[in-house]
Parts: C-alpha cells; sequence; structure tokens
C-alpha cells in the first residue's frame, strides 16, 4: 500500500525554485534514503511534507487525503513526524519535557515515554537535563525520541549523521530497526550515501531540485550514483 | 538631477522665498509648523531608517534647542534669531555626551533608554526655578524684532531648515558615512567584518539628528514666544516624528514627505472641515498606521513610486559604466544591501 | 526610623510596578513582540473599574479585580488574535511597534472622547488610607494588599509556566515558532492565550494603582515607561527579575520623594539610568 504519494512538486523562496517537479512514493513499512549534496532540495522536499513551506505546487497525499494545502499543525496530526535537521530541540524545556512535547497530538500506539527511554536508556538519565547540557548524539536521540511520542506512520529524519562520531551514527542507525518493527515507515535524508543505501529499501537521488536517480538499495551501482549525486 | 527638476526646485525656493508676500498669515504659521515637523521627521528616519537606532526619546533634544535658544536670547539680550545655532550646536553636544553612555544599549534597551534620558532632563527642567519650573518660561528678548517680520522670519528659517534637512540627509547618505550607515543598518555584524566604523557612523547619525530636532525645536518655539517643559519635551513630538516617517515609508527620503503631508491633511481634514476635536485626528492618525502596518508595511511611498517609475531621491550608487558580467553580479548583492533605500522599479 | 518606613512602602508599592511590567515582560519572552498599547490596556481596565463601581455600588473594589481581569483576558486574546498575530511573524521589528503604536494613540484618545480627561480614581473607602503597626512601623494595609496579591500573582504565573503542560507549549513556542507546529501546536492560539494573560495581569496592577492614585486617558503612558523600566531593569522575558526590577524602582521614587518632594519619578528614572548602563542587559540578564 502506498503511504505518501507525491506528484509533481515544484517548491519556491520567492522568486526562487527550489524543487522541480518531484515524483516520490513511500510505501507502507518502507525506508527510503533520499541523498542528494548541499542544496539539492532535500530539506526544502521534507518542509513541504510537513507543511512548513506554502508556496508550492503539485499534489502530495498522505494515506490517501491530500495534505498540501493543509496547514503544519494538521499535519502532524496525521501521523507525519520530521526530525529537522540541526534537531531544534526546545532549549528552555527539559529532554522530558521535549519528549512529552511529541505526545501533545495524542495519537494513539505503542510509542510512549518509557518505551522511548528504552530505545535509548541514556536519555533516562537525563531526563531532568536541559538540552544544551547533552552530547551531539543524545541531542539527536532527544529529537527522534520527540518525533516517535507522537506514534508517527511515516517518520521523516533530516540528516541525523551530521556531525555525529560514527560509532554514535551506528548506535542511532541501530534504532531503527525497532521503529520499524513498530510499524513506522521511515524516510531518510543524507549526504552520506553508503550509510543511508545501507539502511534503505530504495533510493532516491536528488541533484538541483530534481530526482536523478530512482530505484532499489541493493546492487546500485557506484558509478550510476556517483554521475546521479554530482551530476557529472 | 534632471534639467526639468532643477527648474521645479528653482520655482519653490522663489515661492518660498515670496511667501510672505502671497501667503497669509494663517497659512504661512501652517506651512512653518509643517516644515519644521518635516525637518523632525527626516531626522528620525536618519537615525531609524539608516541608522538603526530607534530613538523614543527624540523629543529631548525639540526641548532643548528650545530651551538653550531661550536662556541665551535673554541672557545676552539680544534677538533670539541673531543666537539661533547655539540650539544646534548645544544639542549636539549633548548628543555627543549621552551617546557614549546610550550606545551601550541595544535596539528595545536605546530606545527606552532615550525615552527615560528624555523623561530626566524634563523633570530636571521642571525642578529649575531659572528656566520657569513647570511654568515654563516666555521670550521677552522678542520685543527685539519688529514684529512684522517675526512670522515672515519664522517662515523663512522653517522652510530652510526643512530644505537643509533633507538636502543634508542626501548628503550625508551619499557619502562615505552613509554607505557604512546602511550596511551597518541591515546587518552591524557584518558591517564590522569588512571594516565599517559601526560606531563612529552611528554617533555622526545621533550627533547629527539631534542638532536637527535642536533646530527645528528652537524655531518651533521662538515662533510662540513660550516654553514649558510639558510642552517642549512633549513625548508627542517623537509620536508624529514615528507616525510620519513609518505611514510615509521609513529608510526613504520621500517617507517623511509623504507622511509629514498626510499627517497634516489628516489634522485639518478632523479639525477644520469636520469640525471635530483633536482627539479624533489622532485617532485616525492611530487607525492609518494600523492600516499600513497591516497591508503595506514599508509604508505609502514605495507603494507610490512603483506607480511613478524614476529614480526621485534615490541614494543608490550606480555601478561603473565598463562593468564585465563578473562585475554585474557583484553589483546585484552589493545593492541589494540597500534595498529599503533606493530600489528603482525593475 | 522614617527612612525605613520609607523602604518599606517602596517595596511595597515596587511590587505593584513589577505586576505592571510583568505582563509586558511575558509578550517580549514569548513572542518578541514590544506591546506599545500596554499602558493604554492598563488605564482602560482602571475606568473599565471605575464604571463597574458605578453600576455596582455596594461592591468593594477589590472585588471588581476578578471581572475586570476576565475582561482584560478577552481584550488582549482579541487583540492578538484580530491585529497582532498578523504582523508577528514578519522579520520587521517595527511592524508590531507601529501596529501597537496605532492601537495606543486610537484607545488613548477614544477614551479621552467616552470619559473625558479629568482625573480620576477607584474610591476603596476605608481601605485606601487604613493603615496598621508592624514592628512599630506605620505601615498601610492597602501597600500590604498589594503586595500580597503581587506576590500571589507572580507564583501563580510562576507555576503555570514551568509546572503545566499550557506552560511547556509556551516555552516551546518561545523557543521556536516553527517546530511547535510539528507537534500540532498553533502558534497564533498561543499567543492570544499569552496577550490575555498578559493584560489580566496588568489590568489587576491598573485597578490597585487606581486606587492608590489618580489616572487620566493620558497616565497611559507613564504606565508604559514603568513597565518597560521594570522589563529591562528584570532583563527581558524574567518574571522575578520584574519584581525585583519593579521593587526597586518603587523603593528609588519614595525614598527620592522623601528628600526631594517635587521630584515626581525622578530618581526611579536615574536608578534605572544608571543600572542600565552598568548592566546593559538587566540586573538578571546575561551579561554580554
Amino acid at each position: 500500500m502506498t503511504l505518501l504519494e507525491v506528484d509533481a512538486l515544484d517548491a519556491f523562496y520567492g522568486d526562487f525554485q527550489a524543487l522541480f517537479g518531484l515524483t516520490i512514493t513511500v510505501d507502507a513499512g518502507e525506508t527510503v534514503a533520499l541523498i542528494g549534496a548541499n542544496g539539492a532540495g532535500k530539506t526544502t522536499f521534507l518542509k513541504c511534507l510537513v507543511g512548513l513551506i506554502e508556496s508550492k505546487r503539485g499534489a502530495i497525499r498522505f494515506a490517501g487525503e491530500p495534505i498540501d494545502r493543509e496547514p503544519a499543525e494538521r499535519i502532524s496530526r496525521l501521523g507525519l513526524s520530521l526530525v529537522p535537521e540541526g534537531r531544534l530541540l526546545f532549549a528552555s524545556l527539559t529532554v522530558e519535557e521535549n519528549l512529552t512535547m511529541g505526545a501533545l497530538n495524542r495519537r494513539p500506539g505503542s510509542w510512549t515515554l518509557p518505551r522511548v527511554y528504552d530505545l535509548f536508556p541514556v536519555l533516562s538519565e537525563r531526563r531532568r537535563q536541559m538540552p544544551n547540557a547533552l552530547s551531539g548524539g543524545q541531542q539527536h536521540m532527544v529529537a527522534i525520541g520527540r518525533a516517535l511520542m507522537s506514534n508517527p506512520r511515516l517518520l521523516l529524519c533530516d540528516e541525523i549523521s551530521l556531525g555525529l562520531a560514527p560509532l554514535v551514527i551506528d548506535q542511532i542507525y541501530a534504532s531503527f530497526a525497532r521503529i520499524r518493527a513498530e510499524g513506522a515507515s521511515i524516510v531518510l535524508v543524507e549526504q552520506d550515501v553508503k550509510r543511508a543505501a545501507g539502511a534503505a529499501d530504495r533510493v532516491y537521488c536528488l541533484l538541483k531540485g530534481r530526482v536523478t536517480l530512482q530505484g532499489p538499495a541493493r546492487g546500485l551501482a557506484l558509478d550510476t550514483l556517483s554521475r546521479a549525486y554530482f551530476g557529472a | 538631477m534632471t534639467r526639468t527638476g532643477r527648474m521645479l526646485l528653482g520655482a519653490a525656493g522663489v515661492a518660498a522665498a515670496a511667501g510672505p508676500w502671497w501667503l497669509g498669515d494663517g497659512p504661512m504659521r501652517f506651512l512653518s509648523e509643517l516644515f519644521l515637523m518635516l525637518a523632525m521627521a527626516q531626522m528620525w528616519n536618519l537615525l531609524a531608517g539608516y541608522a538603526g537606532l530607534v530613538s523614543m526619546g527624540q523629543q529631548v533634544f525639540v526641548g532643548l534647542g528650545a530651551y538653550c535658544l531661550f536662556a541665551t536670547s535673554i541672557a545676552l539680550n539680544v534677538a533670539p534669531f541673531w543666537v539661533l545655532p547655539v540650539a544646534p550646536l548645544f544639542c549636539a553636544g549633548v548628543a555627543a555626551v549621552v551617546a557614549l553612555f546610550l550606545f551601550r544599549l541595544r535596539e528595545a534597551y536605546f530606545a527606552i533608554g532615550t525615552w527615560v534620558f528624555s523623561e530626566v532632563v524634563s523633570l530636571l527642567v521642571s525642578k529649575s526655578e531659572r528656566l520657569g519650573g513647570e511654568r515654563g518660561m516666555g521670550l521677552p528678548t522678542a520685543k527685539l524684532i519688529d514684529p512684522r517680520w517675526l512670522e515672515p522670519l519664522t517662515f523663512w528659517l522653517s522652510a530652510a531648515i526643512a530644505a537643509g534637512a533633507i538636502a543634508g540627509t542626501y548628503a550625508l547618505l551619499r557619502s562615505r558615512v552613509g554607505l557604512g550607515l546602511m550596511t551597518v543598518r541591515d546587518n552591524d555584524l557584518a558591517a564590522a567584518s569588512i571594516g565599517v566604523d559601526v560606531w563612529r557612523c552611528r554617533f555622526v547619525a545621533f550627533v547629527l539628528a539631534a542638532a536637527g530636532c535642536g533646530l527645528a525645536g528652537a524655531v518651533s518655539f521662538a515662533a510662540t514666544l513660550y516654553a514649558a517643559p510639558s510642552l517642549a519635551f512633549d513625548p508627542n513630538w517623537v509620536v508624529v516624528m514615528m507616525f510620519a516617517v513609518l505611514i510615509g515609508g521609513i529608510g526613504t527620503l520621500e517617507g517623511p514627505i509623504v507622511g509629514v503631508v498626510i499627517y497634516f491633511a489628516l489634522r485639518e481634514l478632523v479639525t477644520v472641515v469636520f469640525n471635530l476635536s483633536a482627539g479624533w485626528y489622532l485617532v485616525g492618525l492611530g487607525l492609518a498606521a494600523i492600516g499600513v502596518m497591516l497591508f503595506e508595511p514599508a509604508g505609502l511611498w514605495p507603494l507610490v513610486r512603483k506607480r511613478l517609475g524614476g529614480d526621485w531621491l534615490s541614494v543608490q550608487r550606480q555601478p561603473p559604466p565598463a562593468d564585465t558580467a563578473a562585475g554585474a553580479t557583484g553589483d546585484r548583492t552589493a545593492t541589494a544591501a540597500y534595498d529599503r533605500t533606493g530600489v528603482r522599479s525593475p | 526610623m522614617i527612612w525605613i518606613e520609607t523602604i518599606v512602602n517602596g517595596v511595597l508599592y515596587g511590587g505593584l510596578y513589577g505586576l505592571l511590567g510583568v505582563g509586558l515582560a511575558l509578550i517580549v519572552g514569548v513572542m518578541r513582540v514590544v506591546n506599545l498599547s500596554h499602558g493604554e490596556f492598563i488605564v482602560l481596565s482602571a475606568f473599565i473599574g471605575v464604571s463597574l463601581a458605578h453600576v455596582l455600588p455596594g461592591v468593594h473594589p477589590l472585588v471588581l479585580l476578578a471581572p475586570v481581569a476576565v475582561i482584560a483576558f478577552a481584550l488582549g486574546f482579541g487583540l492578538q488574535a484580530v491585529l497582532v498575530n498578523r504582523v508577528v511573524t514578519r522579520p520587521d521589528p517595527f511592524a508590531s511597534i507601529l501596529l501597537t503604536f496605532g492601537v495606543a494613540v486610537v484607545m488613548r484618545n477614544l477614551m479621552v472622547e467616552i470619559f473625558g480627561a479629568d482625573p480620576r480614581n477607584l474610591p476603596a473607602g476605608r481601605l485606601a488610607h487604613a493603615s496598621t503597626t508592624i514592628a512599630g512601623l506605620q505601615v498601610g494595609v492597602l501597600p500590604i494588599l498589594i503586595l500580597v496579591v503581587s506576590i500571589a500573582l507572580f507564583t501563580l504565573l510562576q507555576l503555570l509556566i514551568m509546572r503545566t503542560r499550557f506552560g511547556r507549549i509556551v516555552r516551546a513556542t518561545a523557543d521556536n515558532r516553527d517546530v511547535v507546529r510539528l507537534m500540532g501546536v498553533n502558534p497564533g492560539r498561543v499567543y492570544n492565550v499569552v496577550m490575555g494573560l498578559a493584560l489580566a495581569l496588568a489590568s489587576v496592577a491598573g485597578m490597585l494603582l487606581a486606587i492608590r492614585s489618580s489616572f487620566t486617558p493620558y497616565s497611559g503612558v507613564e504606565r508604559l515607561l514603568v513597565s518597560f523600566e521594570v522589563v529591562v531593569l528584570g532583563g527581558l522575558g524574567t518574571f522575578w527579575g520584574a519584581m525585583i526590577g519593579g521593587i526597586a524602582l518603587g523603593v528609588a521614587e519614595l525614598v527620592g520623594l522623601r528628600f526631594d518632594p517635587n521630584s515626581g519619578p525622578l530618581y526611579a528614572h536615574l536608578l534605572f539610568l544608571v543600572v542600565v548602563l552598568m548592566r546593559p542587559n538587566g540586573l538578571f540578564g546575561a551579561r554580554s
């Protein structure tokens, strides 16, 4: 079953067009990697999905419902959750308060505070601390936990390996198996091609706002990929 | 400036010079008031629109200018207009000293700091018996001027001050300091990083604006022959400056002119045509401000200019004509910094 | 002894100043908007209080605090929903300043037209002049009551913001108004409630101030200036800072009046300038 259906999506920042006719689908239970260099339009695409960019054209359907004209606060209630680039935790809320913010829209499901602490035990120890006191990896865990607390059907992760040590990235990627087991689909936006392709079922490659490559993650030839990535 | 522009300007100058012979007393007094308000609004525009300094205490210089002129004229027993230069000089001096302190405050803090400074000066003047305390003081030395010439002199001075405020601001903005000011307003960190002396640019603008308001205030109160703290340091001075600038279009030289004309037109319409109490024109002014902010936040002048086209009083610099394509893109990024000042129609 | 009494009265009075400013601190902290009509709303609440007292002559003005606060909440909610939310997201700080300034001018002059420009006050009967002796000090009952009300409201506000679900949403919205939308929160609605709360608090202060001293439609400017000083002294956006700032201003004003009877708020202003010049981020703001 198709969970997310994006058809011919254009997006604009003022006069500048950032996305050109993107057509992307995500099936239920699937993990899709979205790769591309800086400025390819990956983050813009995610912001379009969650409703943070209003000047856009094209159709976005989520679980069969058109959401391209819906405001962000309503889209989140449908089960679309974003782990934003740079984490964007609430600096004046404690770790636990940050996590409970995710549960505000009261979507039923299996993710609760104890389950999130079970997934990332270190957060349980630091629940009373402010996010700025945490390491970068732990902050990412809070951001993922916050998104999970809304029991999303589709979890969007924007550059979650950026600036982290490889060991910490391994830890975070290891949590995706659990998240998928609970039934969520995942979209991973990454610059690290190998890492993303390793975790995903399918890959889309973006270049300058257009899809230049799509296909199964397994057996992806490195030279086709690099052509799609760099546009060489 | 074009030939027609120069001719229009010359005609306006002649009309103003001959004003006392063809204008009645009422219109002349009205225009004097308008010109002085225009000069003050332009000063506030220089501060907020170009130097990024939102002063809510600019009335302090209006009042200080007036009191300085009164005190000097009485002490030396000479006609007030002969010692007029002391007002702007004194205000510039005061501004230079308080800038050393107030410039430590940023944005909202600066605005409130200037306002409190103004209140303090007003209270101190109210307590000073030499300056007449709360009752205020008259200007007996005005007797030294032939009464027939008092109003024409005020009119000429007001017109000259308004013209000087506009021309002076224009010249300042075309100078190196002006270029620095605009980079400071848009991003003071970036300006500092390319070697602009942020503090000095702001200092120059603050001191000049104080001098301008002091001069206008001195003439304004000399014309009424009476100054009291509640009138001279009335926050309404800065209220009107702010309204005129923001409604007309902040960060443009024409904006304050449009704003001041709207202000006086509204006042006359409500008080003279509809014969309502003064409160209603202020209500109208407030509604105008709300409307402008909701629907045309850049102010009215940019809207008008889009219709009319042309350069007007743009302080935008032109790139050297011999530039290549690479130079042209460089210029685009450079001029992007003064979008609010002089955008020409594309 | 007279000096201690003056200082005690300054502290009691300063609690009221803190209450005037805390609403403004809340708005600045949560939505980075400077509400220039804050003073006019304070005066309007006092006029509403006087009108209610006129309609209900038997009711003590302190009882009227509740209905006036509710009305002020509704006015603030409406102001935000109808006007301020339209400009709050603009990057230009002038937008909200000029908008609320326009509101202030309209309100001030409408109040002159409706209520007249004569000084009014809220009659509180014996309470206004009653005093009691504590540890040999002569202290007014009203000032004590004012301080108690101020501290109670400050504590309630602190609990609301730090301990409740709503407070969590308010703090999160202040941190990042886009990210809360991803959690299903509409920032505009949060702002409506915050503005309502701010003006409700200010209305209580406005009523108490109207018992203590007279006011006119033009008093809003002074009220705004005091509120600003309180906010800046305390450091933008901190509640207890606002309380301490208010008390500092109250003490400075009363001590100043004691040895210089016609100084008005001169010494409070001077204190403000000195403190702010020494610590440009306020008493409790981080040093930059």
